[in-house]
């Protein structure tokens, strides 16, 4: 109690420190009035009583240390001092200062805003819930490996069959066409169970949510919940919003409550709109099987564990129960069993693509960051050294080492701190420009990550690490110099340059990774605009139709598809109709299915696989994609043709050996088709990949609830196209809204958005890490060079011509360089080769990035030895 | 002689206590004095060495401090003992008291007492 008290007057006293210096001036100055009175009435002189009185009274300044230290915090004293001091130091060198806080904060921000993405993804997967991190993913799982997803008479069994988990949730993404016939408007929402709310904790904004008895009963009540944003834009946030009825799937759903605010739905980082109860699904998709048949996959199910349980256990239920299931049910579920994940590893949506390209994205700017804390390093290595008077002056006066080393790092600590409170603010405006992100592709995405505490945490953690990674040298560099040395060193004593030469090797290397990811990306986006993708994008309109509303059989399906394009096709503006299942460069990607062919013997155990799309006749003459071989599919009413397949060049390259292919039998999706033809290799997935094995499926065997309408333009603008398309759609089918109309071109730009953002930040990044690089470098040569002024005058005096000179210092950094360089080129090769391109190397990267980096670090070296050749002899050696 | 100024300065925030104590409010220089007369010449150099004791009894709030006027009418600090500084007067004699009986017994005991 009794310290602690002390403690917080010691605090309080640090703030008043002038009044308490003002109070013991007087208090000495009074007793030594009083003791001088004294003296002068024991009989003394006035000049021998006050010499006296100050005798007796003892060494002022050695009690002031006293009282001082007893008084205040010395260390916290000191502290503030070095950081007036580290001011000081700043503010004399202003273009130094601006050099290292701005590239700390670009590489602090940077990172912090990845960083941001990550945790999200991470640690809030779902905006507006708490804990959202905890909840597990309960997946079926085929015996292909792949996540089927669960039916709903599943979800019923696994609730009561999994203890170790409480509420179980499902949810199923619907298409939604809101409002009344021929004006609807497509909304995505969810189907959810009837814990769905209460299960992930959350509190409506107005009204109430899903009631568990409401999910009950096929068909029950016909409720309807809806988001805050959807609240606020189509209700202007009026309460009355509250028992209205909107028309949906032709429906009439009573609004019953408004979502939180933030929250967005079950997959990250899709937004939905809409919730009703999962057992509205025969109304709402027009009779489908959803609840009853337990072939109809359709429902995610996320579940949290109970206190006590553990994954383990979860699982060891889950695996029990779906054997169970698949012995009770084996049409269904026969060698279907079950798998626990982690709520980032959804198998649907984009989370897992996001992840491992926000991790690699990560570690090239944790590099980046590395490297800008060697560049820091270096320059103050460099500035450190010509400080070596200044601190043997300060060790000479009696300095402890710590003193020396607490003064530099606060120094640098100032630096890095400010650096970081800039990088801080260059998260929050990253990560709010992420936020507006537009729609991409169908769905509407919206990803709420935000700079919070923790992300702040790190910005300022960044900091600190960076401040002592590039304190350390010059620290124990300034501390461990001999005060004679110092003091007797001057500027023609050659310093020793080796940890500097190291550092510019490693901050070289760095950015020889770092740079060559860049333009590796780089390059691949510009790849975008520039390589042929095989197939000819421009001049056709895109646009998107779902059937699934309506609970078509396969025959009308495969009607209203073959309806839609003679319509279509009758249209003066159209050269050319056809229906696909997948766009090629589709964000989401295509989908890779299991198959087997005829003739194929494979040699290792597991399943090949082909990029899968089912495609009208008339599909690869409308994509310019030339049959190699065989024929295109035969008619949509054609009866009489078997089942057919149509595969790629590289499916027969790889899986038949070139053999030939047509007549060949390939097993997929559960049916046999006849491969009838070869198709030219196209790209898929994306610009710049290795040539996939694809199969193309009919559209006549394989009719689709949903289909992606390509329509080549006759010339002109394929986008005048849209009002007629629509108007045949409307025409065909009042209720169906045509959805996510776009031309080809603007197909392809909005899905290369997500790679857009960190191609944007290497187009900055890149240059400032070769001005980096160069500042570094520039500044270890030209101090290596001022230090040697002697030395080049004396050479020059003995008959050394400039250029001599000039190549010598050059040589000598370049060494440094090149060693640094040739590291990094080879580290960011393996990693190319092993982890990015698979086996190609981009020859115009890995030689071209090299040679700008060796041509920016002899520039460097370039500048200062040109300088230092210049020199007049004379005055070079006079130079002291 | 060094040893028991030594000795002197780790008891003289109870001497300060002590003085206070016994008269009430008084200046640093009159803390000092008082010192000086009962302990001898023992303080006689190094006055100022009572200053940082007076603080850190203030800190600990042992003692109060006030601006006023000296007996020639300067501004001078007063210092005075607070109930707490009593307090810790009382428990510190005891302390004391009993440490010297204890050394006390220590220095009078013969070395066949012991074995």
């Amino acid at each position: 109690m009794k310290s602690v008290r002390r403690f917080l007057n010691r605090v309080a006293n640090v703030a008043t420190r002038r009044a308490q210096d003002e109070r013991l001036r007087q208090e000495i100055e009074e007793h030594i009035a009083l003791q001088t009175e004294e003296n002068l009435r024991a009989g003394l002189s006035p000049v021998e009583a006050r010499r006296q009185a100050m005798l007796k009274f003892g060494g002022v300044e050695a009690m002031k240390q006293d009282y001082r230290a007893a008084r205040g915090l010395p260390f916290i004293e000191n502290l503030l001092g070095d950081l007036r001091n580290a001011a000081r130091t700043i503010r004399r060198m202003p273009g130094f200062a601006a050099v290292i806080i701005l590239s700390l904060a670009i590489g602090i921000g940077v990172n912090t805003t990845i960083f941001s993405w990550i945790q999200t993804v991470f640690f809030q997967p779902l905006p507006g819930v708490n804990g959202a991190a905890n909840f597990l993913l309960v997946e079926p799982r085929s015996e292909t490996g792949g996540y089927p997803a669960a039916s709903w008479p599943e979800y019923r069994d696994l609730q009561t069959q999994l203890p170790a988990l409480r509420d179980l949730v499902a949810f199923e993404m619907v298409p939604f066409n809101v409002g009344e016939t021929g004006q609807t408007e497509r909304t995505f929402g969810q189907l959810v169970s009837g814990n769905y709310f209460s299960a992930l904790g959350l509190a409506p904004a107005i009204g109430r949510f899903i009631r568990p008895d409401e999910a009950e009963r096929p068909g029950a009540e016909p409720v309807l919940v809806v988001s805050y944003d959807y609240w606020q834009t189509r209700f202007r946030g009026a309460p009355e919003v509250l028992g209205q009825k909107l028309r949906v799937n032709e429906r009439d759903l009573t609004i019953i409550g408004v979502a939180p605010r933030q929250f967005q739905g079950t997959v990250l980082p899709l937004k939905y709109e809409l919730w009703a109860p999962a057992t509205l699904a025969p109304v709402l998709l027009g009779g489908a099987r959803d609840l009853e048949d337990r072939g109809t996959r359709a429902f995610s199910l996320i579940g949290m564990l109970k206190p006590g349980a553990t994954p383990q256990q979860a699982q060891a239920e889950l695996t029990t129960a779906m054997a169970q299931l698949a012995r009770d049910y084996p049409a269904a579920s026969a060698g279907v069993d079950g798998e626990i994940l982690s709520f980032w590893k959804a198998p649907r949506g984009p989370q897992r693509l996001m992840i491992s390209g926000l991790a690699i994205l990560q570690g090239v700017m944790l590099l980046l960051l590395l490297a800008v804390c060697g560049n820091t390093a270096n320059l103050m290595l460099a500035r450190g050294s010509t400080r070596q008077r200044e601190m043997a002056v300060r060790v000479a006066l009696g300095a402890g080492r710590w003193r020396i080393v607490s003064l530099v790092l606060s120094e640098n600590m100032l630096l890095a701190l400010l650096g970081a409170g800039l990088g801080a603010a260059i998260a929050v405006w990253g990560t709010t420009a992420l936020r507006v992100a537009p729609i991409i592709g169908a769905f509407p995405i919206l990803f709420q990550s935000r700079v919070d505490a923790l992300t702040l945490a790190l910005a300022i953690a960044l900091g600190v690490v960076c401040g002592l990674i590039f304190s350390a040298a010059p620290a124990v560099h300034l501390a461990w110099l001999a005060p004679q040395h110092g003091l007797r060193s001057s500027s023609n004593t050659p310093p020793r340059s080796r940890a500097r030469k190291a550092l510019m090797g490693v901050e070289v290397g760095l950015a020889m990774v770092v740079l060559i990811a860049a333009a590796l990306f780089l390059q691949n986006f510009h790849s975008a605009r520039q390589t042929d993708p095989r197939f000819r994008p421009e001049g056709i309109l895109l646009a998107a139709y779902d059937l699934s509303a309506r609970n078509p059989e396969d025959a009308s399906e495969r009607e209203f598809a073959a309806r839609l394009l003679e319509r279509l096709r009758s249209l003066p503006g159209v050269e050319a109709a056809a229906i696909a299942t997948n766009v090629p460069l589709d964000l989401h990607g295509i989908p890779a299915r299991p198959f087997t062919v005829q003739g194929r013997v494979r040699t290792q155990a597991g399943q090949d696989r082909a990029i899968s799309n089912t495609v009208t006749p008339g599909y690869f003459a409308l994509m310019d994609i030339p049959l190699l071989e065989g024929n295109d599919f035969a008619a949509m009413r054609d009866k009489a043709a078997p089942a057919q397949a149509i595969v790629n060049e590289e499916f027969v390259l790889r899986y038949l050996n070139g053999a030939d292919a047509l007549g060949r039998r390939l097993q997929t999706r559960g049916s046999t088709f006849v491969i009838v033809g070869v198709a030219r290799n196209s790209v898929y997935d994306a610009f710049g990949e290795p040539a996939q094995p694809a199969v193309y499926l009919s559209y006549r065997d394989l009719p689709s609830i949903q289909g992606e309408i390509h329509l080549r333009t006759r010339g002109g603008n394929e986008a005048a196209l849209t009002s007629e398309a629509r108007a045949v759609l409307r025409d065909l089918d009042p209720m169906l809204p045509l959805y996510d109309v776009r031309t080809f071109s603007q197909h392809i730009e909005r899905n290369l958005y997500l790679r857009r953002i960190p191609a944007r930040m290497f187009v900055v990044l890149g240059p400032l890490l070769l001005g980096l690089a160069a500042i570094g470098i520039y500044a270890v040569v030209s101090y290596a060079v001022a230090r040697r002024t002697r030395e080049i005058g004396v050479r020059l005096a003995f008959g050394a011509t400039s250029t001599r000179v000039v190549l010598q210092i050059i040589r000598e950094n370049l060494g440094a360089i090149a060693q640094g360089a040739a590291i990094g080129w080879l580290l960011a090769l393996a990693i190319s080769v092993h982890a990015i391109t698979k086996g190609v190397i981009n020859l115009p990267v890995f030689l071209g990035v090299p040679a700008i980096l060796l041509g920016v670090a002899t520039l460097a070296c370039w500048i200062p030895a040109w300088r230092a050749s210049r020199i007049d002899p004379v005055a070079a050696l006079r130079h002291e | 002689m060094k040893q028991k100024t030594d000795v002197l300065q780790g008891t003289l925030a109870l001497m300060v206590l002590k003085t206070l104590d016994v008269l009430g409010s008084l200046h640093g220089y009159g803390i000092a004095r008082r010192i000086e007369q009962i302990s001898g010449d023992l303080l006689a150099v190094n006055q100022g060495t009572l200053y940082p004791v007076l603080l850190k009894l203030e800190q600990e709030g042992a003692i109060a401090s006030a601006w006023g006027a000296s007996e020639n009418n300067r501004k001078a600090r007063f210092y005075r003992l607070t109930r707490q500084g009593r307090k810790q007067l009382q428990v510190e004699t005891q302390d004391w008291e009993q440490t010297s009986a204890i050394i006390g017994r220590f220095f009078a005991a013969k070395t066949e007492d012991l074995s």
